[in-house]
């Protein structure tokens, strides 16, 4: 591996900063490189021929395309895993490592694997290490280690990435001089114009030619007009222009979403300009997978760019003019060009044709490659005639250390693809394009077909006037026009295919090591279609995503099956365009947190927090048995504040209600409130709350924590199309809520009010001021001790929470949490929405049978609740009482005669029955009181009773 | 699911602000029989094309309206107010 052998002399097309050097670590060791190098152009500067090993049968592999659009030159980059070498630029420091290749990169010793390839032909996995069923299991692992590209480190740190959101009039992706062209025009009518180019500088393809074109008077070479345009383009005005980003898909809206490094941007735009350029992909010969064999396009990257030769002893195999152009650049950069090999029977009228052979270049016309030799690195090619590829044709050996192919091109039309456009296959142009666009989508460039800078340009000015026609009038006459193009275009052009041979080692898809005789296997077995045949055979599954293979893959299908290649079709191209990050799809993590107005006061308690949905509640403030015993002797107070509030009012409130409720509202009482269950049409259970009646047009509604959004969607939508005058007020957050309750609580509440307690029932609500804070009590019992909701503005919160917790100290006060409530509504039999039931639980079956009005002439779920009520479901939500030392718990499972039959939803240990209690679904058949039922816990079988009165205070005489 | 919903008050905003719905049908009467009861409340006719259906627009203004959707193509045609198709 020779030091400076590689490097060129400085060109001036190059992007390399030869005054400041970088240094990175390859495998460990330390490599020179220049800024504006890239991790593959500094390796390959340094003598490094091998990049990466190939997924299947570890072969070594080089650099192929040096775009991006191969997976030869994947390595894990400072950790993470899978990166295009060819694209990353050096940084001082950075740590490369080769992936999946033992020991090293060079000598990777399960390269053994080939040896076996005649036992792992296509599918092989679907065949054979699964009879008996356990040489499976000790294969699969063995395989899966020994196949594979990279590996996810556990210590990884976590990236951050940002989301944008962006809008533009016209949004042009590929900043090649189409798209540069496609911008001045657009911009020209003052639309707001977005041009977006992946590489990190405009100009495209011209940025590595120096062939001369006329540009603004003079022959100049590519990157010279790449850098002009680039500097016009800048200038513009409302242009927006993003480098180093890339488009990686088109979804529905308009959506185009480009990630560049940490950021994720969402782009919506009025029109879409599709200027993505093509890339160049291999022919098949055998060995056609050996590092030195590259595209033509790769070599001229190298060269121009980073100033890097292919090699000493370059061949060139082409079927097209373009293959003459490179040979061209060779000879002025002094590497030496051992033959240039064109499938075209008819030698180029080229004047550059006639240069090579005026320079005594070796030319071979009709002929091809058919293997290339070597073990590490491509040594010599071995060709042979076109017309006859028959085993016995004469064939000629020449050697070399590089060959540059030029035999196909594919356009990058995935985002038209995505986009809804069609395309179809252009025998002339050889390769599809467009046939039918989608609205406000336009495409120009090397995409379209178009091979000469002028029609490319031609191209842009087009689409850039299109698209602006299509932001301002909805409508354009460009795609006649471009048709106009397109025949110009076929005119010239003078590329021929070359015909499969079928071989193994004849690699089709280098992703996955997909040979052209594993591809007729697969038809000879059935899978004779192309979607099948790419399933089966995974051509086109990898890392290059048909980039390299799919066109290919179609033309062998084609001719394995003797059908049409228009007729065989193409696999659908799939968002994401390139690989990208799950995080930067999830972009910054933001996690919206509810707090109540009290929530600092619990803090200064030293609660115990829980999360109940995006509320945060405490949990515990000391234990459950102390506060347990504080609300049933004393008082205890709760935060409620997480409870859904609504106003409900208007006129035809009553008629809402009514409707929405299951038991009568309507006839509510002023000054009352009543329980009621909301059901759908179904007879299912949604929700449970109170109603309280404010006024003849007032109600106070109140919904479980989880369900006030649902329940004021509910309400909104059935209110819509009736003609009601009634109006919803989500007041959730505006006020604060407590629950004080226990033996005391009157007493403690009678000294902060002036309220008439004498008048005041249970289920009763009434306006008072409270500490001074005016407030809305509602006499009721969730936890079954007489106690008071006391509902108030929320800027009052701190304020209220302390008076109450200072008035009831001479009590014996305590504030409790969410702990110490469910086990005093266990104790109650109050069922909790979501806990204790579930989609398809009825208001019967859990008990709620007085809460279902069927008098009502109509409200929802009526039909429904009126069957049920004679055909009863087959469990039932019962209570549950502790035989012996078990501790049931939220989930347990019921067991009746060793079977399953149903589960335990809330469990509790009750200090005042002094064992465990619960509520839990059971057969009807074993619902009675009395019924003897097993449970599980600690997998261990217990036993209980069905209990039917609540377990405390059954008759509800300290509510009264 | 990137498709754009144009609320009748508040003009194109992300599918993902608005909850959907269902499909548009017509509630029968309470006296209706059985099989009208399990056709509304089972049966969907989940239209290959031009779908009537109900939105709320949840991180906006808090309105439920009806579009009409293709869904082929998730283009949402036009959007409006029931009380514009119902009397």
């Amino acid at each position: 591996m020779s030091g400076k052998g590689n490097r060129l002399s400085p060109q001036a097309s190059q992007q390399l900063n030869h005054s400041r050097s970088v240094t990175f670590y390859f495998e460990g060791r330390p490599v020179h490189a220049l800024e504006g190098d890239t991790v593959a152009s500094a390796l390959l500067a340094g003598g490094r021929r091998i990049l990466s090993r190939s997924f299947k049968y570890h072969r070594p592999r080089g650099l192929l395309c040096s775009s991006g659009d191969c997976p030869n030159c994947l390595m894990e980059i400072d950790g993470k895993p899978n990166q295009r070498s060819c694209r990353a630029p050096v940084q001082e420091g950075m740590r490369v490592l080769s992936q999946h290749a033992w020991p090293s990169l060079d000598h990777d010793v399960f390269r053994v694997i080939e040896l076996f390839d005649r036992f792992l032909p296509i599918g092989f996995y679907y065949k054979t290490l699964h009879k008996p069923r356990l040489l499976w299991k000790i294969a699969e692992p063995i395989i899966r280690r020994l196949a594979g590209l990279g590996r996810v480190r556990d210590d990884a740190s976590p990236a951050e990435y940002q989301h944008r959101y962006e809008h533009a009039d016209v949004l042009i992706v590929g900043g090649g001089p189409a798209g540069m062209e496609a911008a001045r025009q657009a911009s020209a009518t003052g639309a707001a114009v977005f041009l977006i180019e992946c590489e990190p500088e405009l100009g495209g393809h011209l940025r590595f030619e120096t062939r001369t074109h006329k540009h603004e008077g003079k022959d100049r070479p590519g990157y010279e007009i790449a850098r002009l345009m680039a500097s016009a383009t800048t200038a513009l005005p409302n242009v927006r222009i993003l480098v180093g980003a890339t488009v990686f898909g088109s979804y529905e809206g308009s959506l185009v979403p480009v990630l560049q490094d940490q950021t994720l941007i969402h782009v919506r735009a009025k029109s879409l300009v599709v200027a993505t350029g093509c890339h160049q992909y291999p022919p098949v010969f055998r060995n056609n997978d050996l590092p030195g064999v590259m595209l033509s396009r790769a070599a001229l990257r190298l060269i121009n760019l980073y100033g890097i030769r292919p090699g000493k002893r370059v061949a060139i195999m082409t079927t097209n003019d373009e293959g003459y152009f490179t040979a061209l650049e060779c000879l002025r950069k002094g590497i030496e060009i051992v033959a240039v090999v064109d499938a075209r029977s008819t030698p180029s009228a080229l004047p550059e044709a006639a240069e090579l052979r005026a320079a005594d270049l070796p030319l071979f016309t009709g002929m091809t490659i058919r293997e290339a030799l070597g073990s590490k690195a491509v040594s010599a090619i071995k060709i042979g005639s076109v017309a006859d590829d028959s085993e016995s044709s004469k064939s000629v050996t020449i050697g070399c250390d590089a060959v540059l192919l030029s035999t196909a091109w594919q356009a990058n039309a995935s985002l038209l693809l995505q986009s809804g456009c069609q395309l179809g296959l252009d025998r002339v142009l050889g390769q599809p394009v467009p046939v039918r666009m989608s609205p406000g989508v336009l495409v120009a460039g090397e995409v379209l077909g178009l091979r000469s800078l002028k029609e490319i340009l031609r191209s842009g000015r087009l689409a850039g006037q299109g698209a602006a026609q299509w932001v301002y009038l909805k409508t354009n006459s460009w795609w006649d026009e471009v048709q106009e193009l397109l025949v110009d275009a076929r005119a010239k052009s003078t590329s021929c295919g070359i015909a499969p041979t079928g071989q193994s080692k004849n690699f089709v898809c280098i992703c996955e090591d997909v040979t052209e005789k594993d591809l007729y296997q697969g038809v000879e077995e059935g899978f004779d279609d192309i979607e099948t045949l790419k399933r089966y055979s995974t051509v086109s599954m990898g890392p290059c995503q048909g980039r390299m293979c799919s066109r290919t893959s179609t033309e062998i299908c084609g001719h394995a099956t003797a059908m049409d290649l228009g007729a065989v079709g193409t696999t659908t191209a799939r968002p994401p365009i390139v690989p990208v990050p799950l995080g930067a799809l999830a972009g910054p993590e933001f996690h919206p947190v509810k707090q109540t107005a009290m929530h600092y006061q619990h803090l200064k308690s030293n609660a115990q927090m829980m999360n109940m949905g995006v509320w945060k509640r405490p949990f515990l403030y000391t234990s459950v048995s102390e506060e347990y015993e504080a609300v049933r002797k004393y008082a205890g107070l709760i935060d409620v504040s997480t409870l859904g509030k609504l106003v409900v009012e208007g006129k035809d409130a009553p008629n809402l209600l009514d409707k929405i409720y299951t038991h009568w509202m309507s006839n509510l009482p002023l000054g009352r409130a009543r329980y009621g269950v909301i059901c759908d049409d179904s007879g299912t259970l949604l929700d449970d709350g109170t109603v309280a009646r404010l006024a003849s047009d007032r109600f106070y509604v109140s919904t479980s924590t989880g369900n006030i959004d649902f329940v004021e969607q509910w309400m909104k939508w059935w209110i819509a199309g009736t003609g009601w005058c009634v109006h919803i007020l989500n007041m959730t957050a505006g006020l604060a809520a407590m629950n004080l309750a226990g033996p005391k609580s009157r007493e403690i509440l009678a000294g902060l009010t002036d309220l008439d307690f004498s008048s005041f029932p249970y289920m009763g609500c009434r306006e008072a001021t409270v500490a001074g804070v005016p407030a809305l009590l509602l006499r009721v019992g969730f936890v079954g001790e007489t106690g008071w909701e006391i509902h108030f503005p929320a800027e009052f919160g701190e304020y209220m929470w302390d008076a109450l917790l200072e008035a009831g100290k001479p009590f014996n006060i305590k504030p409790f949490g969410v702990e110490t409530q469910r086990l005093l509504r266990l104790e109650k039999k109050h069922i909790i929405v979501g806990q204790d039931t579930d989609a398809l639980s009825n208001p019967y079956d859990v008990g709620l049978k007085w809460v279902v009005k069927l008098d009502k002439p109509d409200f929802i779920g009526r039909h429904a609740l009126q069957k049920m009520q004679d055909q009863p479901g087959q469990n039932r939500l019962v209570g549950l009482r502790c035989l012996d030392d078990g501790r049931p718990d939220d989930g347990s499972a019921v067991v009746i005669d060793g079977q399953l039959a149903g589960r335990v939803t809330s469990a509790r240990y009750s200090p005042h029955l002094n064992t465990y209690i619960g509520l839990a679904w059971v057969p009807a058949g074993h619902a009675n009181p009395g019924s003897r039922i097993g449970f599980r816990a600690n997998g261990k079988l217990h036993s209980a009773i069905v209990i039917e009165k609540p377990f405390y205070d059954p008759e509800g005489e300290r509510l009264k | 699911m990137s498709f754009l919903l144009p609320c009748p008050n508040c003009g194109p905003r992300s599918a993902y602000e608005f909850r959907f719905g269902g499909e548009l049908r017509s509630r029968p009467q309470p006296a209706a029989s059985d099989s009208e009861w399990v056709n509304y409340v089972y049966t969907r006719t989940n239209m290959n094309g031009i779908q009537q259906e109900w939105w709320y627009h949840r991180d906006g203004c808090g309105k439920w309206f009806v579009a009409e959707r293709d869904t082929t193509s998730n283009l949402v045609e036009k959007t409006y107010w029931i009380e514009e198709i119902i009397r």
